[in-house]
């Protein structure tokens, strides 16, 4: 019996198809239904022993699946190069979904949140209107103090009522005051969003633009911590190559207080690049702590700031902050 | 403030190049934004002698002159200037002199030049006639710079213009002042800090004249009845001064820095203002009145006419200087037009106070007039100077203007008393986390005018007076920090982080969730300005609209930016249409896009976080134009409200909002031609509208613009219970599919049906869709056909009879409730 199955494996491997003819031929001398080879052998199969027909069956579907697959694989051949017979246009365009985007600085705030809370810090989020109390004076910014000119601001309500003035946040640092007013320590949070800042609308400044600050207020924080987290978020966002400095600064709430600059490599300037101010950063004034009835003799802590939009500026190459802003679809349609 | 480094090196010799200055300076505070060298740059240049001037062969504008330099033959020079002459002297660069030429494409540049042998239009030029400009030495450019006779061929220029006013090669170094160091506001303030980084000797002037002054003398007086906002007022009485112009040094000095000279009296007070940091006002004395010095309050409304000719209204309370009969200055910002110094000023009364830095920067602000003087007052000067500061200036002016001093004042009727704080050395290293020495904190702080003694295991530190920021421990780390470098503290390999959850606020969690969810629908999202005019901002307070639907007023702000960026959104639906009006107005076919934003209302609500404000995050969706374009096998389509009604759906199922309820509203609002409220429960949490056609014109739209506004913050809150996933057992039973087809009325709405069917299938019916709807030849004309496709199941094998009455109910339910008929 078996040698019956090779002899037919043997004469069906050695079949030629080569054209659409010997193809049909080719089924109907092994597949037709009234003289195939194969359907003969199927058709035997009420002459066989009970004990062998699972064998036998077994056998014959073996041959079925090969006469059937080298059709298969002639008509595919044959399809490919006869272009008259094809009945499908692979070429034709797909019905592609249209795609649709996040905005860049969206992308860089993922991408910042991300970075920081790989690190253990819990997102906050707060209003954009604020009173004077969480903006600037728990922050340790004295009223009538030339402190206050370094962050323009749009006031609601003005200045001389009993609540200080009503004003448009001018950092995020008032989530800060939020959430250290509502918690106990240790507070390890960033606060995205949005801010505004009076200031004349040109290329590199516009009426308001996005933030990240942080904080970490725990018993025995040091600067030390500080410029260890923001070293690896420098890595993270810039390369791990990236050369950055810490150098005084001042900001009410924090003290020591740094800005934070990288090297940006640039050939047409004569050093071969600048240092590049990318965000602001200090030790929490124990002013600030104890605003916020927190023991400043038990507990330090850090806070960082960053504009969002600063970042995605020279993370994209976009020299102009208005673009951000105008939602051009041609500029929309690169952050796909 | 700007360093001329000419200046700085009286005070320091630190021995610096102005790179290792700079940067050593930032690296301490001191920020430098600004390198500018100036003066002129007359390395190589000679004094020549035009021989003769001939016309250019080939040039109408040049011409060909010999010039005589002193030794050798005269070169042969081709020059473009028209004043050029033969007998001038001028100044020439020969070959090979290095020119720094300023640029032509940025004012500020300079252009390196190396002077060569050419040929200009055909005729050799062995050298180039300069004008002022190209030296340096004015920004004069009309012509060539023509010198006196007296000049001699072949010498250097630079000896020539050595007894010549003329500015000093110099280098100004500009540094960004924050506002905790009103010390270094001025030169010997910078030189401190420079001492103190180099550990060189800190050389302050000498004053020689003495210092005994009393509180009146035989020639004036000083009475001050505002003492909290002059504690000190000294004033020097020079007489017999001649007005001219201030020494050469001095003028190039204020020149370098930026100021016009004037003349010799007003110079050296700005001149001591700037070495010193103490602003000083000279008063005609003879203008006086009664020979008397009042500071004062003023208590009522008071005009007064400050130097520069602008008459000022002063609030009550302005601090003022007046003698017996009237104001003669403002405290503190700018001096008055009836006592200033003129050209006929024979005596002058020196003026050196201390005025309180918040009332000085109440008035600047109320006045919009921040002067020098007034910038350093409210910043907080040094309130033991001001004796020092008015000798200084009346021994100048007795050196410089030939006055002779007469008298001296010294008002000083709450006496600055020395400030103290305590440092404790370990605590430096806590807050840093560097361990700095206690002798090497003690000299540093010591470098910085701080006196130290030990006292109980800490440092007690008596604060500099020059110092007002600093008042307590911390302030003194952070000078010992920048002293010893931010670079010396170093970054640990590790470091512990609290042992707390980190959470995740479901706020943001859908916020993103949806964000991806959109984008991946084909949406944009973008990021508009929250600032509008009043009238958009006013115009989009539709109560369909989440932002607006507590009622309220919008919220302006008091100091616009602009008329159209004075009032905050009551809707972010007004940035989105203006996204659509730029895109469409580009070209763009198909216009979707989505904006999470805050809308703010000026309205007391439960949500208040700050009373009398409701600030709650929207989503805003925005969909009109092409939903289809067409393909090689697909038809274009329009959008419509459905394809955004179903896009609503699918945003909110993805956050799980409980029991959604869409209830079609036919009346127009403000905003909306007809719309959709949407609910959670009884909570209206937003509308699914279609722009009237007269917001759509008034944005330079067409076409048909459908939004949709939900309240985020309140949307979040009531999906946060459902957020937690969970596994219910499904049933692995044969579903059955029946679909049935009714006619109603065509008024009949299709949604309460849906509503019908479900009431009625019961516990088997888990899925209803609509397929068809119909209306037309087939049907009765005031009739219409749906047809709705049910799903059955359970967990077992369901029965046809079981089905079969489920079926019945649902078209019994469909007869009785919406007038139905099954369709054989």
């Amino acid at each position: 019996m078996t040698e019956v199955f090779d002899s037919l494996r043997k004469e069906i491997e050695a079949e030629s198809l080569d054209s659409a003819d010997a193809v049909d031929s080719f089924r109907i001398r092994y597949l037709s239904k009234k003289q195939g080879k194969i359907t003969d052998l199927m058709k035997g199969i009420k002459d066989v022993s009970p004990g062998e027909r699972g064998t036998y069956g077994q056998g014959v579907n073996e041959l079925k699946t090969l006469a059937n697959a080298k059709i298969k694989d002639a008509k595919t051949k044959l399809g490919s190069s006869a272009s008259d017979q094809r009945d499908i246009d692979l070429s034709l365009p797909g019905r592609a979904p249209k795609m649709g985007s996040l905005h860049p600085i969206t992308q860089t705030r993922h991408l910042i949140n991300r970075v920081f809370e790989s690190y253990g810090f819990t997102v906050e989020e707060g209003p954009e209107i604020e009173d004077d109390w969480h903006n600037f004076s728990a922050l340790n910014f004295p009223a009538d103090h030339p402190a206050r000119d370094m962050q323009d601001t749009f006031f609601i309500e003005p200045t001389d009522l009993e609540h200080g003035g009503i004003m448009l946040r001018t950092h995020t640092s008032p989530v800060q005051i939020r959430t250290m007013k509502d918690g106990e320590p240790p507070f390890r949070i960033i606060a995205p969003g949005r801010v505004y800042r009076n200031e004349s609308i040109s290329y590199k400044s516009y009426c308001l633009f996005h933030q990240v600050e942080g904080l970490f207020v725990d018993e025995g924080v040091t600067m030390a911590d500080l410029k260890q987290i923001l070293h690896a978020f420098a890595q993270t966002i810039f390369g791990d190559d990236v050369q950055m400095r810490f150098r005084p600064s001042f900001f009410p709430f924090t003290e020591p207080s740094a800005e934070v600059d990288i090297w940006w490599n640039d050939e047409s300037l004569p050093g071969g690049g600048r240092w590049l101010e990318i965000l602001g950063c200090g030790m929490v004034h124990p002013n600030v702590l104890e605003a916020v009835d927190i023991d400043s003799e038990k507990y330090t802590g850090y806070a960082f700031g960053m504009g969002i939009d600063r970042i995605a500026m020279l993370r994209y190459g976009i020299d102009d902050i208005r673009i951000l802003f105008e939602n051009d679809e041609r500029f929309l349609d690169q952050f796909a | 403030m700007k360093i001329s480094a000419n200046w700085l090196r009286d005070y320091v010799d630190h021995g610096l190049s102005i790179e290792e200055l700079s940067d050593r300076l930032t690296m301490a505070g001191l920020e430098v934004e600004d390198v500018e060298q100036i003066g002129p740059r007359l390395d190589g240049i000679i004094v020549g002698e035009v021989l003769e001037v001939n016309p250019h062969p080939n040039a109408d504008r040049l011409t060909l002159c010999s010039v005589n330099v002193g030794d050798g033959e005269p070169l042969s020079i081709v020059c473009g200037a028209s004043n050029v002459a033969a007998g001038q002297k001028v100044p020439v660069a020969t070959i090979g002199t290095i020119l720094h030429l300023p640029s032509r494409t940025d004012d500020d540049a300079l252009e390196r030049i190396e002077i060569k042998k050419s040929k200009i239009r055909g005729e050799v030029s062995h050298g180039m006639i300069c004008a002022e400009n190209e030296l340096g030495l004015s920004e004069d450019h009309t012509g060539i710079m023509v010198l006196d006779e007296g000049a001699i061929a072949g010498t250097s220029l630079e000896d020539y213009v050595s007894d010549k006013n003329v500015p000093l090669a110099d280098t100004v170094i500009d540094i960004a002042i924050t506002p905790n160091r009103p010390d270094a506001i001025s030169h010997i303030g910078v030189a401190r800090d420079v001492a103190a980084i180099t550990g060189k000797e800190l050389k302050s002037p000498s004053i020689s004249i003495s210092l005994d002054c009393k509180e009146s003398t035989a020639d004036f007086s000083v009475q001050i009845d505002a003492p909290a906002g002059c504690p000190t007022y000294a004033a020097i009485l020079v007489k017999g001064v001649e007005i001219k112009e201030s020494p050469v040094w001095m003028q190039q000095r204020l020149s370098a820095i930026g100021l016009r000279p004037r003349n010799n009296v007003v110079d050296i007070t700005n001149y001591v203002m700037y070495e010193v940091g103490q602003p000083l006002h000279a008063f005609d004395f003879e203008l006086l009145a009664g020979a008397k010095i009042i500071v004062r309050e003023t208590s009522t409304e008071t005009k007064f006419t400050t130097l520069d000719d602008v008459e000022r209204e002063l609030p009550i309370g302005t601090l003022m200087i007046a003698d017996r009969d009237r104001d003669v200055a403002i405290a503190g910002v700018m001096g008055g037009q009836n006592s200033e110094v003129t050209a006929d000023t024979k005596n002058v009364l020196i003026e050196s106070a201390y005025f309180n830095p918040a009332q000085i920067r109440r008035t600047a602000k109320a006045l919009q007039l921040q002067t020098e003087a007034s910038y350093r007052f409210e910043r907080g000067i040094d309130p033991t100077a001001q004796l020092r500061a008015a000798a200084r200036a009346a021994e100048l002016m007795a050196k410089f203007a030939g006055g002779e001093i007469d008298g001296c004042v010294n008002a000083n009727p709450a006496p600055y008393e020395p400030r103290f704080a305590t440092l404790r050395p370990e605590r430096v290293s806590h807050v840093l986390g560097l361990v700095v020495p206690e002798d090497r904190i003690q000299s540093l702080l010591t470098s910085i005018g701080f006196n130290i003694s030990s006292e109980n295991g800490a440092l007690k530190c008596e604060i500099p007076s020059f110092r007002p920021d600093v008042e307590r421990e911390i302030d003194m780390i952070e000078e010992v920090a920048r002293l010893v470098g931010y670079d010396a503290i170093p970054e640990p390999s590790r470091s512990a982080i609290p042992n707390h959850p980190v959470s995740i606020s479901p706020q943001r969690q859908l916020r993103e969730q949806v964000s991806n969810l959109l984008s991946s629908l084909g949406f944009k999202e973008v990021v508009t300005n929250s600032m509008l005019s009043r009238e958009v901002a006013e115009s989009f307070c539709d109560p369909i609209l989440p932002g607006a639907r507590f009622g309220g007023e919008v919220v302006d702000t008091l100091n616009p930016v602009s008329r159209e960026m004075a009032t905050l959104r009551p809707s972010v639906l007004p940035g989105v249409i203006r996204v659509a009006a730029h895109n469409l107005n580009r070209g763009r076919l198909s216009l979707k896009y989505f904006e999470f934003g805050n809308s703010q209302m000026r309205v007391h609500t439960e949500h208040s976080i700050l009373e009398n404000y409701t600030e709650r995050e929207c989503l805003l969706i925005l969909s009109s134009g092409q939903h289809d374009l067409p393909g090689w096998d697909t038809s274009a389509r329009v959008e419509d409200i459905f394809d955004l009604k179903g896009i609503a759906e699918v945003v909110l199922d993805s956050v799980h909002l409980p029991d959604v309820r869409f209830v079609p509203i036919y009346e127009a609002s403000k905003v909306s031609t007809h719309h959709i409220d949407i609910y959670s429960g009884h909570e209206r949490l937003g509308v699914l509208g279609q722009l009237t056609d007269s917001v759509t014109s008034a944005f330079d739209l067409r076409g048909d613009i459908f939004f949709l506004e939900v309240d985020w913050s309140s949307i979040s809150e009531f999906s946060a219970p459902f957020l937690k996933k969970h596994y219910d057992a499904f049933s692995r039973h044969p579903v059955v599919d029946r679909d049935i087809a009714v006619t109603v009325s065509r008024s009949e709405a299709v949604g309460p049906m849906v509503k019908s069917i479900r009431d009625a299938g019961g516990e088997l019916l888990v899925n209803v869709s609509v397929f068809d709807l119909y209306a037309g030849d087939q049907i009765d004309a005031s009739l219409k056909s749906v047809a709705f496709a049910m799903t059955f199941a359970a967990d077992r094998t369901l029965r046809d009879e079981e089905v079969d009455e489920e079926v019945t109910q649902i078209i019994s339910s469909l007869e009785k409730n919406h007038g139905a008929k099954l369709r054989q």
